[in-house]
């Protein structure tokens, strides 16, 4: 150690204490003080201004009244959610026209989202197991489907089942219309509205709605269920295999129990992001299975121009959707607590 | 272990390769017997091929070219659910969607068992294992130790054929480990059920095992008893990798061996030409240290660098011909010693082992 006197070192905790002049030292102690207690109701305002106001100004116009030949005057009356369950009639009749269009909207929502999640897990699960570069690929294919607006979807898939050049020509030309009719299935497929008495027949039916929903959501499930894919443990699988689980039970008892919150998690955002389609049911859609979506438009925007009426629809849509997500919410949470 | 050809129920591997699609050879012609009833230590250090063996046998891999038969059958192309191996992972694998209950009786469910009867066999093998008190808890709740000892249980609960565990104890820490590789091989003893574990620990696979495979670079390097591999190691490889020894190059002169200008004669002559460069072992416990000054021509002189105590031995690090030696000795009774000292080393004849030096590139 060497003995020569040296000068100590000025200590740091001096440099790290020396007072901030006093204007800096006042800025610098008060403002984040002053803004911390405004933060949260600032954020709560904010999230309520968003969110809640529109929401209670739509609920509001639902009771507002109709003037006939203008728009609608403040009120706190019911008519228009009378019409959307038994219709305007009642007592003397009752029509059920809403909602069986409401039945529509979370039928085509339910079966898209189920139908494109089911799709996707299969296809999601092969890709993990590919090489990085060929998920990548994959990836960049998938978002740019997801680009696509909902019009151009549409439009393509208007031309591919079109009755002259789409589909059914192409099955017409193969001879499998031809197969069909010889035995039998025609009767069938003209009760499901998939043929007419002389061919095939996809658009407005329900088929091309589910098929275009589907297609439509199938990359977001990918890209959503592909973190949980790929980040299963690989052990899980194989130690199920050496204690005797043959593949599909590998899949029923392993890897679709370790990723059903994300699946389910995955369908209920399809499912939702499905209530809302509008261009696909109005190009798809024969006139009586139309959803909730068109029929809020025709109200507001249409020959009509009844706003109360618009809005009680979307009230009922958004009340019976966050029903069905809360539903399926306590559902998943008791399966979890049993399992 | 045997390099024979197995017998009963024992697993035979017979010319085994492995070569991955990117060309790398992790294992080069493997030839083994695993005796039926027997603990088999798979030993070698990371990446010498011995986890990617043991995923073969389990059929979790395929050979590229090779047999496996399993009493007398041929399962080389059998898949793993077939085969009915009880494994246990390094990561031990156990389903988190599954209580520890279920998790045991997996292997029955899936084969159909009746509730009953799988409820009865999971909370016997938890008892076996000293879990039944915790078979109602999510696999989250349990401890490093209570999830290798479900790994365990869930591993036997289809009676397995084998019973094969790739590295189960590198996730415990040292004491949990000592316990557990007692506790497992008092398990083994008990099912009497042929058992392979996979370790790059060698006083694991001493402690624990019946016979071990050295392996080295996808090749078996020596197979035989812990005794026998310890004390008599046929590499330079293994007599460094099993235990600590004192490795100091050579050349061989009419029979015998000269290291450091000291002629050595090992009790079996080396079978080496006159000038081959070899490389001399011998163990610390069996090398002897002279601090008088009685002198001898096969004595190599040394300096004392350190001294260990290590309750009932001594470790002294020593430095002799620019190589670092060690000798034990017995803390009772011995000599005090200090660096810097001038001591001479004795590696009695019949403690020598003489291999090919292994020059590097």
């Amino acid at each position: 150690m060497s003995t020569h006197a040296r000068k100590a070192p000025e200590p740091v905790a001096s440099v790290i204490t020396k007072p901030l002049p006093a204007g800096l030292q006042e800025t610098a102690s008060s403002e984040p003080v002053m803004l911390r207690p405004l933060l949260l109701p600032l954020l709560i305002g904010a999230t309520c201004l968003l969110c809640l106001l529109p929401f209670a100004l739509v609920l509001v116009i639902s009771l507002g009244e109709k003037i006939e030949g203008a728009a609608w005057q403040w009120a706190l009356d019911f008519s228009q959610y009378r019409r959307f369950f038994v219709g305007l009639e009642w007592p003397d009749s009752v029509s059920f026209l809403y909602s069986q269009k409401l039945f529509y909207s979370f039928y085509y929502a339910t079966v898209g989202a189920v139908l494109a999640v089911t799709l996707a897990f299969p296809f999601t699960w092969l890709m993990t197991r590919q090489s990085r570069q060929l998920q990548t690929v994959w990836l960049v294919v998938l978002l740019s489907i997801v680009s696509l607006s909902e019009v151009f979807v549409v439009m393509g898939w208007d031309v591919l089942l079109s009755n002259r050049s789409g589909l059914p020509m192409v099955l017409r030309e193969a001879g499998v219309t031809g197969w069909l009719k010889d035995n039998g299935f025609f009767p069938l497929l003209r009760e499901w509205g998939l043929a007419n008495p002389r061919d095939l027949k996809f658009k407005t039916s329900g088929f091309a709605v589910i098929l275009t929903m589907t297609y439509l959501v199938w990359p977001y499930a990918v890209i959503l269920l592909f973190p949980p894919l790929s980040r299963m443990d690989n052990s899980l699988m194989e130690a199920a295999q050496t204690m005797g689980a043959r593949p599909m039970t590998v899949v029923r008892t392993v890897i679709l129990p370790s990723i059903r919150i994300p699946l389910m998690g995955t369908t209920l955002l399809l499912f939702v992001f499905l209530l809302g389609v509008y261009v696909t049911v109005s190009v798809f859609a024969a006139p009586p299975q139309q959803t909730l979506t068109l029929s809020i438009y025709q109200s507001i925007r249409g020959a009509t121009l009844n706003a109360p009426f618009g809005a009680a629809q979307a009230v009922v849509l958004l009340v019976s959707a966050c029903l069905c997500l809360g539903a399926s919410h306590y559902l998943a949470n008791r399966s979890k607590s049993r399992s | 272990m045997t390099t024979s050809t197995g017998s009963g129920q024992g697993l035979e591997l017979k010319n085994v390769n492995k070569t991955f699609a990117d060309g790398t050879t992790a294992l080069d012609d493997i030839n083994l017997s695993f005796p039926e009833g027997e603990l088999t230590a798979l030993l070698g250090p990371s990446g010498c091929g011995k986890t990617t063996l043991l995923r073969i046998i389990a059929g979790l891999e395929s050979a590229s070219t090779g047999t496996l038969i399993l009493g007398g059958s041929d399962i080389t192309t059998m898949p793993a659910y077939q085969r009915r191996f009880g494994m246990v992972f390094q990561s031990f694998a156990l389903f988190p969607h599954l209580s520890v209950e279920d998790n045991v009786a997996y292997a029955l469910s899936i084969s159909g068992v009746d509730k009953t009867v799988r409820r009865k066999r999971a909370l016997e093998l938890l008892d076996l294992v000293k879990l039944a008190p915790l078979h109602a808890r999510r696999i989250g709740e349990l401890s490093g130790g209570q999830k290798q000892r479900v790994a365990i249980a869930r591993a036997l609960a289809q009676e397995p054929r084998l019973f094969l565990l790739d590295e189960p104890m590198s996730a415990l820490d040292a004491q949990l480990r000592e316990e557990m590789q007692i506790e497992l091989r008092l398990l083994q003893q008990e099912l009497g059920i042929t058992t392979i574990v996979v370790t790059h620990d060698q006083r694991e696979a001493m402690s624990m095992a019946d016979s071990i495979v050295v392996m080295s670079a996808g090749h078996v390097e020596q197979t035989g008893s812990p005794q026998a591999v310890y004390s008599s190691p046929r590499s330079s490889f293994v007599a460094s990798f099993i235990g600590k020894t004192n490795l100091l190059e050579g050349v061989v002169h009419d029979r015998q061996v000269e290291v450091a200008g000291v002629r050595l004669t090992p009790s079996s002559p080396p079978s080496f030409i006159n000038g081959a460069r070899v490389t001399v072992g011998c163990r610390p416990e069996r090398t002897i240290l002279h601090t008088d000054s009685q002198s001898s021509d096969q004595f190599i002189p040394a300096s004392v660098k350190l001294v260990r105590d290590i309750g009932p031995v001594r470790e002294v690090y020593l430095d002799a011909d620019d190589r670092q030696l060690i000798c034990e000795l017995p803390s009772a009774g011995a000599t005090r010693l200090s660096p810097g000292d001038a001591v001479r080393i004795e590696m009695p004849s019949e403690a020598l082992h003489v291999y090919p030096r292994q020059e590097s590139a």
